[in-house]
C-alpha cells in the first residue's frame, strides 16, 4: 500500500508537485498518468526518498522509504533505465545490488533469466540498447522479490513483443498480491494493463478511480450524421443549441444533442438520414480532455 | 510465496554494503589499469632514482653525500605529487561516477540509508588505496635500498624513522583518495572534481609559496603534501620554528581524510539525487 498525503515539491519557481494525495492498493495494477512534466517522476523520486518533499508525506506500508534498511526487499523500482554504470556487465551490476541487500547470488541468475538477458549477462551495459536497459531495470526491480513495485515509463524503448511481455508481467505481479504502480504519459499503454488510474496534471490530482469510471468521464461524446439536406438539418440543430461542424460532403458532426433527439428532429421535418451514429470517446480521448488544461508543453505553441 | 505484506524493516548490514562496494570497484576494468599501471610506475621511478644517484655518487661533493637521505629515493617529490593526483582521481571517480551516470539513484533505492553507503564506500576506497600505498612503499624501499647499497650504507626497515617515513609514503594515497571523494560529493562533476583535487592537494602546496610572512608557513603546514615533503618523509626532519613537526604532520594526515569523510557523508545524506 502506497500512501501519498498532501505531497508538494517546489524546484525554485517551478511547483512540480502540488498538494497531491492518493493511495495505491495491493493486488492491482495502478496506472500513474499525466502529460510530460506533470510531476510523475518527481512523485516517484519522493516516494523513494531520493528527493525530499517541500511538504507532505509519502509512505509505503506506513513507513517512510528512507527508514527502511534493505530497500530491494521492500520496494522494487525502475526509475530510469539509464541509472547504471555503462562500464559494468549486467551480472556485475546486479551482483553488487544483490550483495548490498544480502540477497543470494542465485537471484541474479533468476531475474536475468526472467527478463531474457541471461545470454548477455557478461556483456558491458554500455553496449545495450534502450530496450535491453529497460529489461535490466525491470530485473533490478524484481531482484529482492518485493511486495511493492514502481515503474516509471517502463514501456519506452521496448519492442512490441517486449510491451506484451511487460503487460503480462505487471498483471502477474498484481495477481500475486503485490502493489504495482506504473507511470506513463500515454493512456493507450494503460488501457489494457491497469485496473485503476491516478491521473495528474501540473502536479495536481485530476482523477483517482477505476479505468471504467475514468472512461465514462469523457463528456464530449459526439454524433455523426449523414444526410443529403445538410444545410437544412444544420440550421435546425443549431436552433436546438447543438454545436455542428461540417465534415465535408453530406456529413455533419454534432455535439450537445443525443442521437435520439437528432433522429426525432429529422423525422418531424421529413429529412432523410443515411447514417446516425454516436461516437463515444475512447479512454485516450477522456484522458486528453481531462488533461487539456494542464498540458505543459503543447506542440507548436510558444511557451 | 506470500508477498502481500511487507516484512519488518531489516537494517542493511555493513558487511554486505562493503561486499557490494568491493564488487562495484573491482567490476570496472579501469580499476585494474589505474591501480596496476600506477603501482608499477611508482616502483619504476624509485628504482630509476636510485640508479641515477648511484651513478653520480662519486661526482657528489662531500657534504651532499653526508646529507643524502636514503628515503628520498623511495618516493621522490614528483612521484608523491603524481601518487596523490592518481589516488584522488580514484576517489573522485568512485563518487562522481555514480552521480554522473545516475547509478546513485539505483544505489539509494537499494539501500536508503545513505550514510551507511558512504561509510562502505569510504572503507573500500581507503582500504584499497592503503594496500596500494603499502605495496608501493615496501617494494620501492627494498628495491631502491638494494641499488643504493653499492655506494652507501642503506638503512634498516627496523629503524623507527624509516618506518615513519614509509608509513607516510603509504598513507599519501588513502588521504588523497578520501579528499577526492569529498570534493566529488561537493561538485558532482568528474572533470571539475579532478581539477579541484589537483589544485588543492598538489598545486597549492607545491607552488606559490611566499616566505616573507611567517604566518604563511602556518597555512602551508596544514597541507598533507607539504608536511610530507618537509617533515614526515625525511629521515631527519628539520627542527626549526615554522617548520612542520612530526606530531603536527600526523594531525594533518588524520584531519584531512576525517573532514573529507564527514563532508561526504553530510552532503550525500542531505542533497536530492
Ligand atoms: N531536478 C529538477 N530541478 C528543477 N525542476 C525539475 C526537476 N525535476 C523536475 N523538474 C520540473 O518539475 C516538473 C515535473 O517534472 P517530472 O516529475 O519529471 O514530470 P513527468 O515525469 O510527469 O514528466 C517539470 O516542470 C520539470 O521541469
Ligand atoms: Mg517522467
Amino acid at each position: 500500500m502506497i500512501e501519498v498525503n498532501e505531497l508538494t515539491k517546489r524546484y525554485g519557481s517551478v511547483l512540480a508537485v502540488n498538494g497531491l494525495s492518493f493511495t495505491v492498493r495491493p493486488g492491482l495494477v495502478t496506472g500513474f498518468l499525466g502529460p510530460n512534466g506533470a510531476g510523475k517522476s518527481t512523485t516517484l523520486r519522493m516516494l523513494l526518498g531520493l528527493n525530499t518533499p517541500t511538504s507532505g508525506t509519502a509512505t509505503i506500508d506506513g513507513k517512510r522509504f528512507r527508514d527502511l534498511g534493505t530497500g530491494l526487499r521492500h520496494v522494487g523500482a525502475l526509475l530510469d533505465a539509464g541509472d547504471v554504470h555503462s562500464g559494468r556487465s549486467a551480472a556485475a551490476h546486479l551482483s553488487a545490488l544483490a550483495r548490498s541487500n544480502g540477497l543470494p547470488r542465485r537471484r541474479v541468475d533468476e531475474v536475468l533469466q526472467e527478463v531474457g538477458l541471461a545470454d548477455v549477462a557478461r556483456r558491458r551495459i554500455g553496449g545495450f540498447s534502450l530496450g535491453m536497459r529497460q529489461r535490466l531495470g525491470i530485473a533490478t526491480a524484481l531482484l529482492g522479490d518485493p511486495p511493492v513495485l514502481l515503474f516509471d515509463e517502463p514501456i519506452n524503448g521496448l519492442d512490441p513483443e517486449g510491451v506484451l511481455w511487460v503487460r503480462r508481467l505487471f498483471r502477474r505481479l498484481a495477481a500475486e498480491g503485490r502493489t504495482v504502480f506504473v507511470s506513463s504519459h500515454l493512456m493507450s499503454e494503460m488501457e489494457n494493463t491497469a485496473d485503476r488510474l491516478v491521473v495528474i496534471g501540473r502536479g495536481e490530482l485530476i482523477a483517482d478511480e477505476g479505468v471504467t469510471e475514468f472512461a465514462a468521464r469523457g463528456t464530449n461524446f459526439s454524433v455523426s450524421v449523414r444526410t443529403p439536406d445538410t444545410a437544412v438539418l444544420a440550421g435546425l440543430l443549431a436552433t436546438e443549441g447543438a454545436e455542428v461542424t461540417s465534415d465535408g460532403y453530406e456529413s455533419l458532426t454534432v455535439t450537445g444533442l443525443t442521437a435520439a433527439r437528432i433522429g426525432e428532429l429529422a423525422f418531424h421535418h421529413r429529412l432523410m438520414l443515411h447514417e446516425l451514429a454516436t461516437h463515444t470517446p475512447s479512454l485516450e480521448e477522456a484522458f486528453m480532455e481531462l488533461t487539456a488544461d494542464s498540458v505543459e508543453y503543447l506542440a507548436g505553441q510558444p511557451q | 510465496m506470500s508477498t502481500t505484506t511487507m516484512a519488518a524493516p531489516t537494517p542493511a548490514r555493513i558487511r554486505n554494503l562493503f561486499a557490494a562496494e568491493w564488487t562495484k570497484l573491482w567490476s570496472l576494468r579501469s580499476t585494474y589499469w589505474v591501480l596496476g599501471v600506477g603501482t608499477l610506475l611508482m616502483i619504476a621511478a624509485s628504482i630509476t632514482d636510485a640508479i641515477r644517484t648511484t651513478s653520480r655518487w662519486s661526482e657528489l661533493m662531500e657534504d651532499l653525500r653526508a646529507r643524502f637521505d636514503p628515503m628520498s629515493v623511495v618516493l621522490g617529490a614528483p612521484s608523491a605529487a603524481l601518487l596523490m593526483l592518481g589516488a584522488s582521481s580514484v576517489g573522485v571517480l568512485v563518487v562522481a561516477g555514480e552521480y554522473s551516470s545516475g547509478l546513485i539513484r539505483t544505489t539509494f533505492t537499494a539501500v536508503p540509508d545513505r550514510r551507511r553507503v558512504v561509510l562502505a564506500k569510504v572503507g573500500v576506497v581507503a582500504g584499497t588505496m592503503l594496500l596500494v600505498g603499502v605495496v608501493i612503499a615496501t617494494i620501492s624501499f627494498f628495491a631502491s635500498q638494494a641499488v643504493l647499497s653499492s655506494v652507501t650504507a642503506g638503512v634498516s626497515i627496523g629503524d623507527p624513522a624509516v618506518l615513519r617515513s614509509l608509513a607516510s609514503d603509504a598513507l599519501l594515497a588513502p588521504v588523497a583518495a578520501l579528499v577526492g571523494m569529498a570534493i566529488a560529493a561537493l561538485l558532482r562533476h568528474t572533470a571539475a572534481s579532478v581539477i579541484t583535487s589537483c589544485v588543492v592537494l598538489v598545486i597549492v602546496p607545491s607552488f606559490f609559496k611566499i616566505t616573507v610572512y611567517p604566518w604563511v608557513d602556518d597555512i602551508y603546514n596544514a597541507f598533507p603534501l607539504y608536511v610530507w615533503r618537509n617533515c614526515l618523509s625525511m629521515l631527519d626532519p628539520i627542527t626549526r620554528p615554522y617548520f612542520p613537526t612530526v606530531t603536527g604532520s600526523w594531525i594533518v594526515f588524520a584531519a584531512w581524510p576525517l573532514v573529507g569523510i564527514v563532508v561526504t557523508a553530510v552532503i550525500v545524506h542531505r542533497r536530492d539525487v
